[in-house]
């Protein structure tokens, strides 16, 4: 029972905006980061002492009281994604409102990492939704999470949201990284659901 | 809060403890590291990044097979090298085509520097290359070697660690049949540390650049 | 649903409704599961009903992996497990190995890798000290906590240069030996983080919300405590008095829980939140006291190599072993079958958390909704532990 909510945009209205009017955007934008932690494995320790007193990044702007994927601006997923836990992700992103931005925290989440030949794991979280910026290590240091930050910031200072770069953004950076992968059942006959005619569902 | 108000006497000190440590606490200064301002101080031996130094490799893919992830790729090809104007045979050399590892899989155990035979390998600190696009995390053999400036020495051992391989070695041919028992220090004659055999063990010695000497 | 209809006297205004179950989800991302545990969660009105765990959202494979890679490579994996005890997930590794190839491991890398293990498990109760009031809605401790924390990471990282995963234990001893003046910091950090401790025990002892939280919530006895498997400090606040480190001595720990040892295993009878909360507390203060008599210990023993020679290719002979140890979260245990090639042929991992998680079942049935969370995190697990 997905709930389908429109998602507030400015894409276009900013494209239209004169440039000083961009400029607030963007800067609103990327000093007001409200994170949600997809918190799933050793990453999420780090993520937890980055936003701790030591290193603090609300320094940088980025707030981790989200209550939620709905209020929040920036996801940070942070551990390995297992097959079970996919349809989840996948789930609280649609939920964020736009803009939206997601930052791969460590080997896991970015490719698979140590976990890249097991059964049960996704190999890479940009597999299921777009990621901005990929955060190197096993676990990342606190410090390499704030580089990430700034990084992100920098491209939101730089963005664009025009209909064309937004749509690029929203393809899957998996889907370009990586070699095509067949769709279950695309070429492979359909096991039948019911005893309907195999002989039909084949021609 | 019913239970507590039966302990009526308690609850005051309870809670002003916390109070009074937080109040505490706000006079002191604060522990927050300014980041992107000020550089962390780091350990020699933190695992930040892997730096190459392509000269001493020798494609033997050691540190490609013995990688828990596999994400090291090597290409090489062999070359020979014609016997020189006073006779002797013509030689093979490996020569290093392609030297990549991919940080968006590697798990950063350091197993490759380990086993590295030749110290073509080393970790470094630096940790700033989160990237945009995936594909840029798989740094190729210049990325790798970029690194190179940036790695620390390694820390010098504590008193109670045995002498160095090196140091034992240059130790060993004395005149004397008695063993000395120099410092163990990893500052040590370096310059005696010749790769005669290569020890298990990434041997101590500053693996800067003035080290290029390929084998 | 097995159990008789309850009588419900709790919940506003559900004395004389008719109501119907409400089957509630909890997780799998839920800020108070810290990782990915879901709980399915029967209610009437607010009394838990039944409360099913539901696991495999972590499930990463571990054990198939480990068997496509030799000993060394496992080793990396092993850390990751359980992320918060990494150093002991390797110690329980290394120690089957060893113990298959009949290695003896210097006497230095013993002392270093209990030191370390100890040092490992300060930083993991810290994490939960600090964790745990936060799901009660304490926000202050957690950060106290991870100042210490940041601090004890910070000689691990000098030791064996990662902060969480250290990968610096090896088959025979340890990666490297110690750097000059270590000892010396990790004595002055043990000192420091001893005297901020009471900074953040003032916030948790004997603070009334806590308390009223968590005094006789959640009351686990020790009948249910040894027929699920339970262990580690969760048993031990049940009043089971069982200590692998003591019991079943590894490493050094035969000479720490000995006669003139600073080594002493930490119960409580009450068996309810506060209790599991307290054994955490003073299992930090027995451990940092573990640590420096390690490190004492470390400076007097003589000179010597923290690792032996060897084999380019190590393997183990053909049979069969089983390993525990104490790991911070309870025992831990690899059953390590070799066929006498350079990998396993099985390594089954026998992890705390699955245990302590599976006892939740029982334990939260007819409680109260408000309580689920005061239960479910005074448990004390990490999901990677649990789903291996």
């Amino acid at each position: 029972m997905t709930v389908d909510l429109p998602t507030p945009r400015v894409g276009p209205l900013q494209d239209a905006a004169p440039k000083p009017m961009r400029l607030v955007l963007n800067w609103g934008r990327r000093y007001s980061l409200w994170v949600f932690n997809f918190g799933l494995a050793c990453c999420a320790i780090e993520f937890i002492a980055a936003s701790m007193a030591r290193h603090d990044f609300i320094r940088l702007g980025v707030i981790p009281f989200a209550p939620g994927p709905r209020q929040a601006d920036l996801m940070v997923v942070s551990g390995t994604v297992t097959d079970k836990m996919a349809p989840a992700v996948r789930r609280l992103y649609d939920q964020m409102p736009e803009p939206k931005y997601v930052i791969s925290f460590g080997a896991c989440s970015n490719s698979g990492g140590p976990y890249w030949d097991s059964y049960a794991v996704t190999k890479g979280v940009d597999q299921l939704i777009p990621v901005d910026v990929y955060v190197p290590g096993c676990p990342p240091r606190p410090e390499a999470l704030l580089h990430g930050i700034l990084r992100l910031q920098d491209k939101i200072a730089a963005e664009q949201l025009s209909t064309r770069s937004y749509a690029d953004r929203r393809r899957l950076a998996g889907a370009v990284t990586r070699p095509a992968v067949q769709e279950p059942g695309a070429g492979a006959t359909r096991v039948p659901v019911a005893p309907v005619a195999p002989r039909e569902a084949r021609s | 809060m019913a239970g507590s108000k039966k302990r009526g006497r308690s609850l005051v000190p309870g809670l002003m403890k916390g109070m009074a440590t937080t109040a505490r606490t706000m006079t002191r200064p604060a522990h927050t590291q300014q980041y992107p301002d000020v550089k962390p101080d780091l350990p020699p031996r933190s695992r930040g990044v892997i730096a190459l130094l392509a000269e001493n490799c020798t494609s033997c893919m050691l540190c490609a097979r013995e990688c828990p992830d596999w994400c090291i790729y090597i290409d090489s090809h062999k070359e020979t090298i014609p016997a020189g104007p006073e006779g002797g045979r013509d030689r093979q050399q490996n020569v290093l085509d392609r030297f990549a590892i991919d940080f968006s899989l590697c798990m950063y155990c350091g197993i490759c520097i380990e086993v590295c035979p030749f110290d073509a390998l080393f970790w470094s600190p630096e940790f700033e290359y989160a990237e945009l696009d995936i594909r840029d995390l798989l740094h190729e053999k210049d990325r790798l070697g970029e690194w190179m400036p940036t790695v620390p020495p390694p820390p010098a051992l504590t008193a109670g660690a045995p002498e160095a391989t090196e140091v034992a070695a240059a130790n060993k041919p004395a005149r004397t049949p008695r063993t000395r028992t120099g410092p163990a220090a990893a500052g040590g004659p370096d310059a005696a540390a010749t790769a005669a055999s290569p020890p298990a063990r990434p041997p101590e010695r500053p693996p800067a650049a003035d080290d290029g000497t390929a084998p | 649903m097995t159990q008789a209809p309850r009588e419900l006297t709790v919940g506003v205004g559900a004395g004389g409704l008719a109501t119907a179950d409400m089957v509630l989800n909890i997780g799998p991302q839920h800020p108070a599961t810290h990782g990915v545990l879901r709980l399915r969660i029967t209610l009437d009105g607010e009394r838990v009903l039944k409360a099913e765990p539901i696991v495999g959202y972590m499930h990463r494979g571990a054990e198939k992996l480990f068997e496509v890679r030799d000993y060394r490579q496992i080793l990396v994996l092993a850390n990751r497990h359980d992320w918060l005890s990494a150093f002991s997930n390797e110690i329980g590794l290394v120690l089957a190995v060893e113990r298959m190839l009949g290695m003896d491991v210097p006497e230095r890398a013993t002392w270093t890798r209990t030191l370390m293990a100890e040092l490992n498990r300060v930083l993991n109760h810290l994490m939960f000290l600090g964790s745990y009031p936060l799901e009660l809605g304490a926000i202050t401790p957690i950060f106290y906590a991870f100042r210490e924390r940041e601090d004890l990471q910070a000689v691990m990282e000098e030791i064996s240069g990662g902060r969480m995963h250290y990968m610096f234990n090896r088959v025979g001893g340890l990666r490297d030996d110690l750097p000059s003046g270590w000892l010396g910091r990790v004595e002055a950090t043990i000192a420091q983080v001893r005297r901020r401790l009471p900074d953040l025990e003032s916030l948790i002892v004997g603070n009334e919300i806590l308390h009223a939280r968590t005094r006789g919530v959640g009351v686990l006895d020790v009948g249910v405590v040894t027929s699920y498997g339970v262990s580690g400090p969760i048993a031990r606040a049940s009043g089971l008095d069982i200590d692998l480190r003591r019991d079943q001595p590894y490493l050094a720990y035969d000479e720490v829980f000995g006669a003139d040892g600073p080594g002493r295993v930490v119960t409580r009878t009450g068996g309810d939140c506060q209790a599991r909360l307290e054994v955490l507390l003073e299992q930090v203060h027995v451990s940092l006291d573990i640590a420096e008599y390690c490190v004492q210990r470390l400076g007097s023993l003589e000179r010597g190599p923290v690792n032996v020679k060897l084999p380019k290719v190590l393997k183990v002979p053909e049979g069969a072993d089983y390993v525990a140890t104490e790991n911070p979260l309870g025992m831990n245990g690899y059953y390590l079958v070799s066929r006498g090639e350079k990998t396993p042929w099985r390594l089954k991992l026998r992890s705390a958390s699955f245990n302590n998680v599976a006892v939740l079942g029982e334990l939260l049935e007819g409680t109260l909704l408000a309580d689920m969370v005061a239960i479910l995190g005074s448990m004390f697990f990490v999901v990677g532990d649990i789903d291996k």
